[in-house]
Order: structure tokens, then sequence, then C-alpha cells
């Protein structure tokens, strides 16, 4: 086995520096050549991914998976419990009043929105950028990004109170009118751009899966599990006249699928940015909503990694350079975050309106000023720590920082839907929003769908892109010798 | 090929004999399936565990059809937002919504954009996963795949149904190639399990 390549010797983090390779005399005119370090380590051969991904959808899941399963299932239990109170008693049993009308629910909506954001890009923007650190995150983001996008989409439909007729949200003929419902409506626009986006990460998703899923049977020894694997890849072969509109394919979702992923949030914020009310009607919201999407779905990429890293024991695919990475867009989106909190503000003073003064004065000095703190210390400041490339490097550092932000940018929602509404023109129409148990348990319990789902897709599917991965590697150090006749 | 039929859209054309050769590094997949391009074999494929870069150009084939299909869904999408939204505005039940016109294109735009992606995206995904079972060539046996074409090697497959096929000459061919583990594939005659 010829093992001349750089990256035969790499074996773990903590062999990786972050810094280029410096190969002396080997450029294009006998000058020095800088290459990338190894985005997988551990001298992996091809036949090994494969053994180390699929090895847990093979055997019996470990102990330590069944405590995460228990304590999924028990908090999707309490979501499922709330939600049947929510419907047999009404919206009477959650925060929610006059003038506070978006409650917790618009919060969490536009919250696992965001979320789901990080795994679109990752797929689509960095794939269309050939970014390689991609291959080793891009299945569990956008597995991420289904769930959270399966979480987002019970707010608006429990917020509607009658939820039973959720179906009049959708324009079909009908014998109430008929009635049917406004295009001028920026909620309208939403239910499409939800709903896409839901099927088109769910389709590039699935697209992406296919040749692992072949893999997969390829490896079953069960005649049932090669059956059941070969019709879910839709009898995949790996024939590059199969690839070629594959990839042609796949270069297609990714370039669609990065206009989708703005224009979602986008719309998302035309929620808000389409009414009068102060502090919502400002034409910052869609850049504001998009960049505070990423911004938080990376935190998110980031926790879930780390989990995986460990549990999974995936580190040589999942290195520390591929946590560097996300540590720098967390800090280049925290502080784009922070730039737009500012402009805020000076936009506030500058248009030189009394409304639009009083609301930013009373959001970040008023009784909810707390909730302003905890936003802009999160967002803003912590993510300055990523300064230091040591602690990009640390991973307690980043699990940490992680969790402060979706912590920040939940209450971000917070801030934005709570104070502009809680007082508006009229002084007497002023009052106050308090969270009750049945806020806190949906919150919680749409964690535990989350965590549900996405322990469940650890389990059956491979959870990283194998064959994508195998594409990066140095085919010196990864190809298997192939047997003499 | 002309359209598939139903039916063969279910189950694509297969052959059931031809010869495998193995690589194991893309590089010499590559040289392997330029010699093939300019020999005189038309009916053959290579099956990769990743998508070689390069791989198109070596085996001589063209750019995909996909992106064109792609083009018309995406108008079909505009279409038919355009024609709802259209028609339920303006036609069926026009309603004055704080003095705005009926036609009130630029609300129009948002719904516009998102069904022009999710017919166009899903649609793709649909016509590029038939398209790669019904190329030119009918699709080799699920025997030549489990020879670990989708775990680390780089399979030559050479299909009898090819017009100049001869065991003999495409054995050596495919040997002097410099592949591994080179052998006939006969389906029918149940010859050869022992992968």
């Amino acid at each position: 086995m010829t093992r001349s390549s750089p990256y035969a010797t790499v074996f773990d983090d903590s062999q990786l520096t972050g810094r280029p390779i410096v190969l002396p005399g080997s450029g294009p005119f006998g000058g020095d050549e800088e290459i990338d370090e190894p985005w997988v380590t551990g001298g992996k051969r091809y036949v090994d991914i494969d053994r180390d991904v699929c090895a847990h959808t093979e055997q019996f899941p470990t102990r330590r998976w069944w405590i995460a399963f228990g304590v999924a299932l028990c908090l999707l239990g309490l979501l499922v419990f709330s939600l049947v109170s929510l419907a047999f008693v009404g919206v009477g049993i959650v925060g929610p009043n006059s003038p506070v009308g978006w409650g917790t629910f618009i919060v969490n909506f536009v919250f696992w929105i965001g979320i789901g954001h990080a795994g679109t890009l990752i797929s689509a923007v960095l794939f269309l950028f050939r970014q390689k650190w991609r291959t080793g995150i891009n299945r569990s983001a956008e597995a991420m990004t289904l769930f959270a996008v399966a979480c987002a989409g019970i707010f608006p439909i429990i917020h509607l109170g009658r939820l039973w007729f959720a179906y009049w949200l959708v324009p079909i003929p009908n014998g109430r009118g008929p009635l049917w419902i406004n295009f001028n409506s920026a909620l309208s626009w939403d239910i499409f751009a939800i709903s896409t986006y839901g099927l088109v990460s769910a389709v590039f998703w699935y697209v992406g899966l296919l040749p692992d899923l072949a893999t997969v049977r390829d490896r079953a020894t069960h005649p049932w599990r090669k059956k059941l694997y070969n019709v879910l890849s839709f009898g995949w072969n790996g024939s590059n006249r199969a690839w070629r509109h594959y990839e042609s394919a796949y270069l297609i979702l990714a370039a669609f699928a990065t206009p989708l992923v703005f224009s979602v949030h986008t719309i998302v914020s035309f929620d808000f940015a389409t009414s009068i009310v102060p502090g919502w009607h400002t034409t910052i919201f869609p850049p504001y909503f998009v960049i505070g999407a990423i911004f938080s779905g990376f935190a998110m990429v980031i926790t879930l990694m780390t989990i995986m890293r460990n549990v999974f024991n995936l580190k040589n695919y999942i290195t520390i350079n591929h946590m560097e990475a996300m540590a720098k867009i967390i800090m280049l989106t925290g502080m784009l975050v922070g730039f737009a909190y500012a402009t805020e503000f000076f936009m506030a003073w500058y248009s030189g309106s009394e409304w639009e003064g009083f609301i930013f004065r009373n959001r970040a000095f008023g009784p909810y000023g707390w909730s302003y703190f905890i936003m802009f210390s999160c967002n803003a400041l912590i993510p300055q720590l990523f300064w230091f490339k040591r602690l990009r490097r640390n991973p307690a550092v980043l699990f940490i920082i992680a969790i402060l932000v979706n912590v920040g940018m939940w209450f971000e929602r917070y801030v934005i839907v709570i104070t502009s509404l809680h007082r508006d023109f009229l002084p007497s129409s002023w009052g106050m929003f308090k969270m009750t148990f049945f806020d806190w348990s949906i919150l919680l319990g749409s964690f535990g769908l989350f965590f549900t789902l996405f322990l469940l897709f650890v389990r059956f599917l491979p959870a990283i892109a194998m064959s994508e991965v195998k594409g990066i590697m140095d085919p010196k150090v990864a190809k298997t010798i192939v047997r003499e006749n | 090929m002309g359209l598939p039929t139903p039916s063969q859209l279910m189950k694509p054309p297969q052959s059931t004999k031809g010869i495998i050769g193995q690589f194991g590094e893309p590089d010499e997949a590559l040289s392997a399936a330029r010699r093939v391009r300019d020999s005189q074999y038309t009916h053959f494929d290579f099956l990769t565990p990743f998508p070689v870069h390069g791989m198109d150009e070596a085996m001589g084939q063209q750019r995909s059809w996909v992106p064109m299909l792609t083009a018309v869904l995406a108008f079909f999408g505009i279409l038919s937002a355009q024609a709802m939204m259209n028609y339920i505005m303006v036609w069926d039940w026009p309603m004055n919504f704080g003095g705005k016109p009926f036609a009130a294109w630029p609300s129009f735009v948002p719904i516009t954009f998102e069904l022009m992606v999710l017919f166009a995206a899903v649609g793709t995904a649909v016509i590029a996963i038939i398209a790669g079972k019904h190329d030119t060539v009918p699709q080799p046996p699920a025997m030549v795949v489990a020879t670990g074409a989708t775990i680390d090697k780089f399979v030559l497959w050479i299909s009898a149904t090819d017009p100049k096929f001869d065991v003999v000459k495409a054995k050596e061919f495919v040997e002097g190639l410099g592949a591994h583990g080179v052998r006939v594939v006969d389906m029918e005659e149940k010859g050869d399990a022992s992968v």
C-alpha cells in the first residue's frame, strides 16, 4: 500500500492545527504549495467510512442512545399532552392576550424556522461555493432542517385557536362563499413559503441519501434489510450514467434551495414588516431575520455535532476543523446581527418618529429590558470570544457558546414579538405578557419532538454523507487494494 | 431509445451477461474509461461509489438534459401560480382590500416564486432518478453492483448487448486496461455468484 500522501499521517484532532499544510518545493514553479488539512483524519479508507457510519444503523442502539431517546420521548409526551389540552380547553390556557396576541407560539415558530435555515445553508450554499468541509456535516444538518420545520409547522396551526379549521389556510375550492384566502396578506405567503421549504428540503435531503442507502443495502446481510434499503434507494447502482443526471439535479436543487432559504425567512419577516406596528414596520427585517436564522441554525448544528462526535465516535469525520469553520460563521453572523440591533436603534432616532423612538427605548429599558439584555449579550457580545483561535478550537467552549447563542436567538424573537405588542400607540391599551405552564411545556415539548426525530434518524439512516465524504478524500490513502485473481 | 413505457419505468431494461473489471482508484478508472470510450465498445458503464470528476467526459457522455426540463417545470410553476391567484383574486371573487387593485401583482410575487421553486425542484429530482435508469445502455445486473461499486470499487461493466461483444476478446481487452478481478458474468447460467 502506497501511503505517500501528507494526509496519511494525520490521525486525530490533536494533529490538526487549523492552518494549511505546507509542501516545500511542490508548487507549480518550484515554490511552496499550501494545501488544506485533511477533512477526514485517521488514515481512513473508503471501507472504513462505511463501517464507521453505518455501524450505528446495524447494531442494537447503545445505552446512551436509549437514555437520550427516553428523555426525548418524555418531552414529546409532554408536547402531546399540552396540545391535546390546548385543543380541548382553548387558547385561554396559554399566555397570549390582548394586546399581546402573538405570544410564544410565534416566538417558537420563528425560532424553529430559523434553526432549519443553517441546514439548507450548509447543504446548498456551501455546495455552490464548493466548500469541502460541508460533506462531513451536511446530512445531519439537513435532517435538522427537516425536523426543525416539522416543529415550526405546529405553531401557526395551534395559534389559530380552532385548529380543526387549519385547512381554511389553503386555497381549495369550497362551499363557504366561496371564501378564498387573501393573497395580499403576508400570512398567506407564509403558508406557501413554509410548505415549499419543507417539501424541497425533504427532497434535497432524500436525493442526497440515495447513494448512501444503496451502500447500506450492499453492506446488509439480512435479505429483508437488503430489500428494504433497495426500495428506499430506488435501486441505486452507482452507474456513471445515473451519476451524471444525479449530479446535475443535485446542483439544480442546490441552486433553487439557496434563494428559497433566503425567501422563506424574508417572508417570515414580512409577517411582521407588512404590519404598522412600531418596531416591526421596518425595511431591515428581511436581511436581519435571514442573518439571525443562519446564526441560530449554525449554533444548533454545533450543538448537535458536538453530541454526534462524542456519542457516535465520529471525530474522524467531523473534525475540530469543521467545528472551527462553523465557529467562524457564527462570529461573522453574530456581528451582523449585532449590527442590525444597532441599526434599528439608529433608525429609531434618525427617523424622528415618536413611536419608533419610544418602542426602542421601551425595548431596552422598559419592563422587558432583561430579555433585551439577554438577547444582546448572547448574540452580539459572547460570540466575540471566537476571535481567539484557541477558543474556536475548544469543543467545550464551542458547545457552551452555541447553547448561549440559541438562548439568545430565542429571546431575540421574544423581544421582537412581545415588546412591540405590549405597548402600542394608545397607553390605555397597554398590557403585559406572562408565560403560563403550557407556554413552557409546549416549548420544551417541541424540543422533545425535535430530538426524538433526530435520534431516530441517526439510528436508521447514515448520518454522514458517505458518498460525498469519499469524494473529498485522498485516494492514495483511502483506496482498497483490489484482490488479484 | 425513445420514451419509456410505464412498465419500463418501473423495471428498466437489464442486461444479464457481460464482463466486469475492478479498479481501486478514481484516476485509474478515468484512464480506463477513456480507453473504453475510444474502443469499439459502446454498451459499457462505470459503477463508482462517488461521482468521479471528469468521468462524463472520459466516458464520452453528453451533458445531462435534466436542466432543460427543469426550466420547463419552473415556467409551469410560474404559470400555475399566476393562474391560480389571478383566477381567485380577479376573476372568481374580486374583493376590495384597502383600495388595492384586484390584480395587485406585487403581492403575487412571493407565491409565484415559491411555486416555481416547488415545481422545479421536486420535478427535477423525480426526473433525474428516472433518467439515470434509462440511459442508452441496459442496466447492469444487481450482482455487479454488489461487488463493491457502492463501497470502494470502481467497476467497469461491458454488457453483452454490445453489438461488437465477444467474450474472449472483451475479457482480454479489460485485462489489458489493468483491471483487477476481471470475470465474465452470466446471470442466466447462474455460473457466477462467487463474489
